[in-house]
């Protein structure tokens, strides 16, 4: 008995200190992020580039600014891409080569960098002008290592250095990413939340440049942006209810939707460009209505009982749509074919919102709550499923709540927005690679429903 | 009585009209057996002989018939079996044995593809100093198949793969846009999808265009590697790729890929 008491205390007294071991280390486990574990074959075969800091050849005051935003911009794009093994700055030589003539290849390819491919280039300010000639080179290609060359002549603002870069990068992925389309000149869309309302506002798609669109003093919420960048379909509050609204970035201002009276939410472009799907309940029911990017020829292509929302075209064939439904009780992802046949469920439980396709077609993504319902486990988190399979993996992870993921027009990114407290005043926009890693945030509190344009 | 009497005299009537009848009652029976017989005889020998109109039933029978003769073949295959599993205590002892051999081998062909990768830099690291259009010539006198080869040839991780393209000046130029398209076949290349049993130490070679917008054209298998599943996954890599990003230059390149499978891994 004795002997068995002894076991009972150390027993107990193991279980305390596990207890006590785990509250003191709880706070340290939650300030930690989650651990990613990845395979990915292609991974060491990812080309290795050495971005040259680019010299200024100018003695304009402004050079000196222009260079630091245009080399601090060209970098990131580069390593956001996630395609290249990137040569840590602090590895380049000491040479900083402004013209063909000046790069010494042995310098770049050799310890410690061993870059495979050295992007440089001169930046000039002239008159206002901002000049930036930019090159790549393919160092294990003696012969002929020059694999393009590009001048860029733009007005002097720190914004047009960003661009610029922008473009150079996206110029450089297009040689060396194997057929995958640079994001740099990619905007993101975006709804402001603020003190009198949420109206829409655009950013750069690394969070830069950000600037409002909209300014309405209502509540305009879910912006997309046509596939050609020139219009802007929401959907806004007005005195008959929310209507889809449409706007022309072109024109910088509101142009004709025709509006059918009821709740009108969630409008998605048709990759043609000339159909807008949205939901509307001018019947009475929600249902998914297509109609002209005018809002003309308006027609029904669900009218099951329940709620249907947040349509989105397959945005490869323009043959299909996925949204969401409620007409077996809690949302469900669905997809149908454009004309309203061949409906199939995709989900399996749960709820789930807010759906976006792939610019390939092949996987969509959707926030999901898996186990829905009071003291439920988990809660609202971004996830991928391929279609053809129903195969589905989690991306985010006890990050809070996640909701209104957009995939980028390479396939490579989705950007959604995260709350991590679950407070809607607290809601940002944050991207992640598609496979969950790299997560960061673009925008401070008060950014919700980002939509990321096509090109 | 008077009955029993007259009985007898009717029986004697009645017995000769009885037998007669009786008599011609059997022969009609026989004849018109011997009649059926005949008939059916001669009929069943049209019916047998005439393969046109019941050789369906027949042709049914014999496949319907051959269910049974499957117990044949396992036996043969048990005797199939037998002789394979004679062979494979064969080639064991030749795989131990030769083991050495194929790595040695396997080295010395990567060691003498790679020198020339050593070599190709010194002759043309003196045309630089040229201007450029003088390397496209000494190439084409030259004839320099040896450093160009080496230029787009590719190892893959496991199995290893090679690609070559017809044409040399494209080869030298444009090395990085070759090594990224080697790089991106050797991403979709899915061995697990291959049986490494038939198609361990065979090849596949698959040939196919690249149009100018980075889109694959004309793909076709040039060499059977004769596992079906090797050449199923060499064409399946090509055809998931939707494109290998724009050509540098010109309208179409010719790529030859030739999937190895040396795996020891299954």
């Amino acid at each position: 008995m004795k002997f068995r008491l002894s076991l009972a205390r150390k027993g107990a007294k193991f279980v305390a200190g596990c207890v006590t071991a785990f509250v003191l280390s709880a706070p340290a486990a939650k300030s930690q992020d989650w651990f990613h574990l990845e395979t990915n074959r292609g991974d060491s075969d990812r080309i290795r580039i050495a971005v040259a800091d680019f010299k200024a050849s100018s003695a304009d005051p402004k050079t000196a600014p222009y260079k630091r935003t245009f080399d601090a911009t060209l970098f990131n794009d580069l390593s956001n891409a996630g395609i290249f093994d990137m040569v840590s700055k602090a590895m380049n030589p000491q040479s900083m080569p402004g013209f063909q003539a000046e790069l010494s290849i042995a310098q770049w390819s050799g310890a410690p960098g061993n870059a495979s491919m050295v992007a440089f280039g001169n930046l000039t300010v002239q008159d206002n002008r901002l000049v930036v000639n930019g090159f790549l080179d393919d160092t294990h290609n003696t012969q002929f290592p020059q694999i393009f060359a590009k001048q860029y002549n733009e007005d002097g603002s720190d914004d047009s250095a960003r661009q610029i870069a922008h473009r150079f990068a996206d110029e450089i992925i297009s040689r060396l990413g194997g057929g995958i389309p640079g994001i740099a000149e990619t905007k993101i869309y975006y709804v402001k939340i603020g003190d009198g309302g949420k109206e829409i506002w655009e950013m750069d798609y690394d969070g830069a440049n950000q600037h409002a669109i909209t300014h309405l003093g209502s509540i305009s919420l879910s912006p997309r942006v046509s596939p050609d960048n020139s219009r802007l379909a929401f959907s806004s509050l007005t005195h008959e209810g929310f209507e889809i609204k449409m706007y022309s970035l072109l024109l910088g201002r509101q142009v004709n939707f025709a509006g059918a009276g009821g709740t009108n939410v969630s409008p998605a472009w048709a990759p043609d460009g000339q159909h807008v799907a949205y939901s509307s309940s001018r019947g009475g029911d929600p249902d998914i209505w297509v109609s002209n990017a005018d809002g003309s020829a308006a027609h029904k292509i669900t009218s099951f009982r329940g709620p249907d929302v947040s349509p989105v075209w397959n945005p490869r064939t323009g043959a299909q749509i996925a949204w969401i439904s409620g007409r077996s009780g809690l949302p469900q992802l669905y997809i149908m074919d454009a004309d309203g046949s061949g409906v199939q469920r995709l989900t399996d439980g749960g709820y789930a919102t807010s759906p976006s396709w792939s610019p390939n077609g092949q996987f969509v993504t959707f926030a999901w709550d898996r186990k829905y319902g009071p003291g439920a486990p988990g809660g609202q988190d971004i996830y991928v499923m391929e279609i053809a399979s129903k195969k589905w993996i989690q991306l985010t992870h006890d990050g809070g709540r996640c909701d209104f993921p957009s995939w980028s027009p390479d396939g490579r990114h989705i950007v959604f927005a995260n709350s991590p407290d679950g407070r809607g005043a607290h809601t940002r926009i944050m991207t992640m690679n598609a496979d969950g890693s790299n997560k960061r945030a673009l925008t401070s509190s008060g950014g919700d429903m980002p939509n990321w344009s096509w090109r | 009585m008077a009955s029993a009497r007259s009985n007898p005299e009717r029986m004697d009537d009645g017995f000769a009209g009885g037998m007669t009848g009786a008599v011609v009652l059997h022969v009609a029976l026989i004849g018109a057996l011997v009649l059926v017989a005949l008939y059916s005889q001669s009929h069943r020998k049209d019916w047998g002989e005439d393969t046109s109109t019941v050789g369906a039933i027949q042709a049914s029978l014999v496949s319907a018939i051959p269910l049974p003769p499957k117990a044949p073949p396992v036996e043969k295959a048990v005797l199939a079996s037998e002789d394979e599993s004679k062979v494979p205590e064969a080639t064991p002892k030749e795989k131990a044995a030769p083991p050495p051999k194929p790595t040695d081998v396997l080295i010395k062909a990567r060691t003498s593809e790679k020198p020339p990768l050593k070599t190709a830099p010194t002759p043309t690291e003196a045309p630089p100093k040229h201007p450029q259009p003088t390397p496209p010539t000494p190439k084409a006198a030259a004839g320099d198949a040896a450093p160009q080869l080496p230029q787009s040839a590719v190892q893959m991780k496991n199995g290893a793969g090679t690609l070559t393209i017809q044409s040399k000046t494209f080869g030298t130029r444009y090395a990085y846009y070759l090594r990224i398209v080697a790089n991106k076949v050797q991403n979709n290349y899915f061995e697990q999808d291959i049986d490494g049993h038939s198609a361990l130490n065979k090849s596949a070679v698959v040939v196919f265009d690249i149009l100018r917008d980075g889109s694959v054209a004309n793909l076709k298998l040039e060499n059977a590697s004769g596992s079906s599943s090797l050449d199923g996954a060499a064409m399946h890599t090509i055809q998931r790729i939707d494109s290998f990003g724009a050509l540098p230059e010109g309208d179409r390149i010719t790529i030859e890929y030739k999937f190895d499978y040396h795996s020891g891994r299954s």
